[in-house]
C-alpha cells in the first residue's frame, strides 16, 4: 500500500465570510446542519449528546459530541452504522473556528486513526471501503448531490 | 471514477479486493474463499480489472491478481472530494445565513 492510501486524516482550512457564531449553528442545528449535509439530522449539543446525520438514504452517520467550546472549538465522533472498519465513534472529528476580521478561519480534521488503532493490522483504505460503499449507493440512487458534485466525477 | 464505483458496490467483489491487498492470487485461489462458482469469480474480476482496481499477471498458465494502489488512491481521492463537496456547501450556506442576518439588522 502506498502512502497515499494510508493518510487516515483529512484536513482543511476554510475562509469564511461569516461570524463563528453564525458558522457554529450549522454543526449543531438540525435544520442548518442539513442544508450543506445529509437529509436529516438529530443533533444534541452537549457532552455525550447524540450526533446522528442520514447522509443518504438509508447510509447513516453516527457518534457523540465530545467538546464544546461555542463558537470556537467543537469535537465529535463519528463513524458509520453497521460498519465494521469505521463503526460509531471510531473516527474523531475536530472544528476549530476562530475570528477573522469579520469573517471565520475554520480548521475541519477528520482523524479516522482512532479507528486504525483498533484494527492496527489493516491499511488505511479499509477505513474508506466503508465510505465508498455509501458514495457507491449514491450513485445509484442518482440524486446525492455529494456524487453529482464531487469534482471528480 | 464510476467504473471503480460501480465495481465496489456489489459486496462480494469488495470482499475480493480485500483478499487480494496484500496477496496476489489466482481465480481458483480467490474462489475458494467463497461459495460461489469460479465463473462468477471470474466475472467480478474482469470488473475489478476493467475499473483498473486489480492487476493481472501471468505466470505460466496461471494468472495472478492483486490490488492496484494507484486504483485505490484515486478512490480516497473521491472520498477527500466527499469532505471538499461538503465544506464548499457549509461555507456557502454559512455566508448566505450570515448576509440574511445583515439584512435583517438594515
Amino acid at each position: 500500500m502506498n502512502a497515499a492510501t494510508d493518510t487516515t486524516v483529512y484536513e482543511r482550512t476554510l475562509a469564511i465570510d461569516a461570524t463563528p457564531e453564525t458558522v457554529w449553528e450549522f454543526f449543531v442545528d438540525p435544520q442548518k446542519a442539513t442544508r450543506w449535509m445529509g437529509l436529516k439530522a438529530e443533533l444534541d449539543p452537549q457532552t455525550g449528546g447524540t450526533y446522528y446525520c442520514e447522509v443518504i438514504p438509508g447510509h447513516v452517520a453516527r457518534g457523540e459530541f465530545v467538546e464544546l467550546d461555542r463558537p470556537n472549538r467543537l469535537v465529535f465522533t463519528w463513524g458509520w452504522e453497521g460498519s465494521e472498519d469505521v463503526p460509531p465513534g471510531s473516527s474523531t472529528i475536530e472544528v476549530d473556528l476562530s475570528g477573522d476580521g469579520e469573517g471565520t478561519s475554520l480548521r475541519f480534521v477528520h482523524n479516522l486513526s482512532t479507528a486504525e488503532a483498533a484494527a492496527s493490522h489493516k491499511t488505511g483504505w479499509d477505513h474508506y471501503l466503508p465510505r465508498l460503499e455509501i458514495a457507491a449507493a449514491g450513485g445509484d440512487a442518482g440524486a446525492d448531490p455529494w456524487v453529482t458534485q464531487a469534482p471528480s466525477m | 471514477m464510476e467504473a471503480a464505483l460501480k465495481a465496489i458496490a456489489e459486496p462480494r467483489r469488495r470482499a475480493i479486493l480485500t483478499l487480494v491487498r496484500d496477496d496476489e492470487l489466482s481465480a481458483g485461489e480467490i474462489a475458494s474463499h467463497f461459495e460461489v462458482t469460479r465463473p462468477a469469480v471470474s466475472q467480478h474480476l474482469n470488473v475489478l480489472k476493467e475499473a483498473g482496481l486489480v492487476s493481472e499477471r501471468r505466470n505460466g498458465t496461471r494468472r495472478l491478481y492483486r490490488a492496484r494502489p494507484e486504483g485505490l488512491a484515486e478512490l480516497k481521492d473521491f472520498l477527500t472530494d466527499f469532505w471538499d463537496v461538503r465544506l464548499d456547501a457549509l461555507k456557502r450556506q454559512a455566508e448566505k445565513e450570515e448576509r440574511k442576518k445583515h439584512e435583517r439588522r438594515d
